[in-house]
């Protein structure tokens, strides 16, 4: 809108004032210029999440308070807290968990070894590849599961054969990923290594594998969440031993669902911070290199 | 795509000078008897296993019980198919997973869709969703044990709800992420909200939902075998156990084996399958 | 016992290279057709053509990256055999790695120079600044803008103090504004280090621009069709009379109109040698 004010020394002086849209009724009131950190983490929050929990948590209290279903299995929550402090005090838990995760820990540790040893033989040599290579995909396909009555048979039915069951489920997904991870390093990068008179080794350790790190990553991380899931499938199928499977199992067996659920729920926990630790660090070590931050210099 | 691998030769060799054209008969049969290598070498493998075993067998290094020789199993596979006990326990299996994969599939489109496309539903149902989906199918298994006990009920939900996870997150993923440019077209056209759903937004997640339902065949497929294992009186990993307990070997590696080629040529078919629906664009499912 | 003439500068001669094609039983694809060139040392030679004639395959076989040619390529009287760190190379997609930064992946190219890690660091801190970079040390490629990395990459092939650069479109991939910087910081760069550089490009203006001489290929199969001398002072106006009529006639290379004749005398401005079809002539869609 052409100004048609006379020049004044005070426009002059201040700064101009930006034309915006005209003034409207719908204009929302102004705010507080300041809102306290607290606040706005607290509007930012979903609440309209926990409504269904809420209601669902409250539903079955008040069936189970009511007694309104004759069934022994319907439990309360109060039930199941009970049964958690128990379970806490008790120490059970903290053995079943702990027997679970050092087994899963000794299984993933083992399989991802080994899954890096086979993924970079296969990935660096075509002739191994091309010999072994179909045979593990083929063996890959073969629902993991499905091993473990042969396993409990030739390694008995204890620990030694869920650890082993464990390796091998973790094993499969590293060996896949990273030997896909350096078959798919472009060989672009591979001809600047040329230009520089890389030698094989240098080649290996200074681009192939860098280049490769995001799918071998990606790789450790599902053999984490198998490896978890195996560790609970081991459990059921293999019962001797304890682990929080076994408490799972229990609860089944006696009847008793605050018992389950509160092993569900542990699962559930256990599952979910097993699954933000690997995040995490695959955040932390690959952030740098990738599109994370938006920063853009001017050339 | 050339693989970085393909340029090691170029690095290794020193390199050479200029040869003298090698006379092309005998380079020709060079190449000649290398392709052929080339075609067998993936059979290189299996073949000695296969060797060793059967020699192990017959030496007597392994006890039967431990390892039954190949002939055995091949025998046993034979019985099974000819009784009919083949036939039927694959089918029970099959129907188990066909039924429960397609609800899951299903559910699991439609959840996947109305929390993609209503920000709504997304606010109320996600939270709980996420923290359900910390669950694995196995944890539920129990659960669903003393509630349903053991029955076909107890399979189709165990296998449905394998099914319906990566369905629905996928689904999701992929009518959220509908690229902004075709979005801006369809409003150009005056598409209506229904019209840009079904007319754009769909087509644009059938890539995502491919690989989404790719994965979740082969989670109902384990969730399968697992449930078959624990908690059934038919079908393979029934056949499986069955074997076990008897310390039938053979008939477990029997099984075993038609596990294991059913899902891989059911795999095949939804790797077809995918490539098709995704028409190029690249695959991320990687098992 | 007779010396050669030139033993300096690079000798390109008969080189022909063929593809096999993966279809066709025993058809080849003829790619380069009889090339022979000498450039001399410290020039400037931009190689000029379309796509597919094969200009950039002949900097891979200069590079030493392609093995399988006929012919004889030689640097300073050594035979091209394989890569060297005596010839660096510039991509046009910079290619550098995202895990390292800027002066990582400039120290990158250092690794087999037998220079010590004191040595090196300070080749690189030199590199940076030549690039004018400074500052961006410790920067990710994916937090460079394309000039930046491009210019990270001049850096990285220069560093090694090679005896030739080899600069594939280097600036192919950039907006136009950044490209007309760039080739600047190039031309300003080659004088200051007056090193030996072949830049293959598409682009006329750049080619003229940049070089000492300019080298127009032919495709299908890839031949050299002719070599003009750019005898203009630098730094070179792109609105000077005689750029403008050397750019005409190279031009005319590449379109099947006659050649503007040669005036000679500068000043004489532009004449319209090029038949436009008047607009009577234009049908229109509708």
């Amino acid at each position: 809108m052409p100004s048609t004010r006379p020049l004044s020394l005070s426009r002059l002086f201040s700064p101009p004032k930006s034309s915006g849209p005209p003034p409207c009724s719908c204009d929302a009131p102004a705010r507080p210029a300041r809102q306290s950190a607290l606040k706005q983490r607290l509007s930012a929050f979903n609440w309209r999440g926990l409504v269904l929990p809420l209601a669902a948590f409250a539903l079955l209290w008040l069936v189970s308070a009511l007694h309104l279903v004759k069934n022994g299995l319907l439990v309360s929550p109060v039930d199941v807290a009970r049964t958690a402090v128990q379970q806490i005090q008790s120490g059970a838990l903290l053995r079943a968990l702990s027997a679970s995760l050092a087994r899963e820990a000794s299984g993933f540790v083992i399989g991802t070894a080994g899954g890096l040893l086979l993924g970079a033989a296969l990935g660096f040599s075509r002739i191994a590849t091309r010999v072994i290579g179909p045979t593990f995909d083929t063996f890959k396909q073969i629902s993991l599961f499905a091993w473990i009555p042969l396993i409990s048979v030739w390694f008995g039915p204890g620990d030694m054969a869920k650890v082993v069951f464990l390796s091998l489920a973790a094993l499969l997904p590293v060996a896949a990923h990273t030997c896909d991870g350096i078959h798919a390093v472009s060989p672009r990068y591979v001809e600047v290594a040329r230009a520089f008179r890389y030698s094989r080794l240098q080649m290996a350790r200074f681009v192939i594998l860098p280049a490769a790190l995001p799918s071998i990553f990606t790789g450790i991380y599902l053999a984490l969440i198998y490896s978890w899931l195996a560790t609970l499938g081991a459990e059921y199928l293999l019962v001797a031993g304890s682990g929080i499977g076994n408490t799972l199992i229990d609860g089944s067996e006696q009847f008793r669902m605050d018992l389950m659920l509160f092993g569900i729920i542990v699962v559930g926990i256990t599952g979910w911070a097993l699954n933000a630790l690997a995040r995490g660090v695959e955040r932390r070590v690959l952030a740098r290199r990738s599109g994370a931050s938006r920063e853009r210099a001017a050339a | 795509m050339s693989k970085a691998i393909d340029q090691w030769p170029a690095i290794t060799k020193r390199a050479t000078l200029d040869r003298e054209q090698a006379s092309p008969a005998s380079e020709q049969v060079q190449r000649r008897v290398r392709a052929i290598v080339w075609h067998l070498a993936p059979w290189l493998l299996p073949a000695a296993l296969f060797t060793l075993w059967s020699i192990g067998c017959a030496r007597g290094w392994i006890a039967p019980q431990i390892l039954p020789p190949p002939q055995q199993v091949f025998d046993t596979l034979y019985e099974l198919a000819i009784s009919g006990d083949l036939a039927r326990n694959t089918l029970v299996s099959l129907q188990r997973v066909l039924v429960g994969f397609g609800v899951g599939t299903l559910a699991g489109f439609f959840i996947g869709a109305a929390l993609g496309l209503s920000r709504t539903v997304e606010a109320y149902v996600l939270p709980a969703f996420n923290a359900l989906v910390q669950i694995p199918v196995l944890g539920w298994l129990p659960f669903l044990l003393l509630l349903v006990g053991v029955g076909e009920p107890l399979k189709y939900i165990l296998i449905a709800h394998a099914a319906l996870v990566p369905v629905t997150l996928s689904t999701m993923q992929g009518v959220r992420n509908t690229p902004a440019a075709l979005d801006e077209v369809a409003r150009v056209f005056g598409y209506s909200r229904l019209q840009r759903v079904v007319y754009v937004v769909l087509p644009a997640a059938v890539p995502t939902l491919a690989t989404g339902v790719r994965l979740a065949f082969t989670k109902a497929w384990l969730a399968l075998v697992v449930v078959e294992l624990v908690a059934s009186s038919e079908g393979l990993g029934y056949l499986i156990v069955y074997g076990r307990q008897l310390f039938q070997l053979d008939l477990v590696m029997a099984s075993v084996v038609i596990v294991g080629a059913i899902g891989f040529a059911i795999n095949r078919a939804l790797d077809a399958l995918e490539a098709r629906l995704r028409r190029g664009q690249p695959s991320a499912f990687r098992e | 016992m007779t010396t050669t003439t030139v033993s300096e500068g690079i000798r390109i001669r008969n080189v022909s290279k063929r593809y096999a094609q993966q279809d066709e039983a025993n058809g080849t694809l003829l790619v380069l057709d009889d090339i022979s060139l000498d450039i001399a040392q410290g020039e400037f030679v931009s190689v000029l053509g379309a796509s597919g004639c094969g200009k950039s395959t002949l900097l891979r076989l200069v590079a030493g990256l392609d093995r399988d040619f006929r012919g004889n390529i030689s640097v300073d009287g050594e035979r091209v055999r394989d890569t060297s760190l005596e010839r660096g190379i510039v991509f046009q997609d910079h290619r550098l790695f995202p895990w390292l930064t800027a002066s990582q992946n400039i120290l990158a190219a250092l690794r087999n120079a037998p220079l010590s890690t004191q040595q090196k660091r300070e080749a690189v801190a030199e590199h940076v600044a030549l690039v004018g970079l400074e500052g961006f040390e410790h920067a990710y490629p994916h937090q460079l803008s394309g000039g930046m990395a491009q210019r990270v990459a001049i850096a990285r092939g220069l560093v090694n103090r090679p005896r030739v650069l080899l600069l594939d479109e280097p600036f192919g991939a950039l907006d136009a504004l950044t490209r007309g910087r760039l080739q600047n910081e190039l031309q300003r760069i080659w004088q200051h280090e007056r090193i030996t550089m072949i830049l293959v490009t598409h682009d006329v203006d750049e080619a003229i621009y940049l070089g000492d001489r300019v080298v127009t290929m032919a495709p299908r199969p890839g031949r050299v069709k002719r070599i003009a001398h750019v005898g203009l002072p630098r730094p070179r106006e792109r609105s000077d009379a005689r750029f403008i009529r050397l750019r005409e006639q190279i031009l005319a290379d590449f379109t099947d109109r006659p050649a503007p004749a040669d005036h000679g005398t500068p000043g004489s401005g532009l004449r319209a040698s090029v038949h436009e079809p008047r607009i009577t002539e234009w049908r229109l869609a509708w």
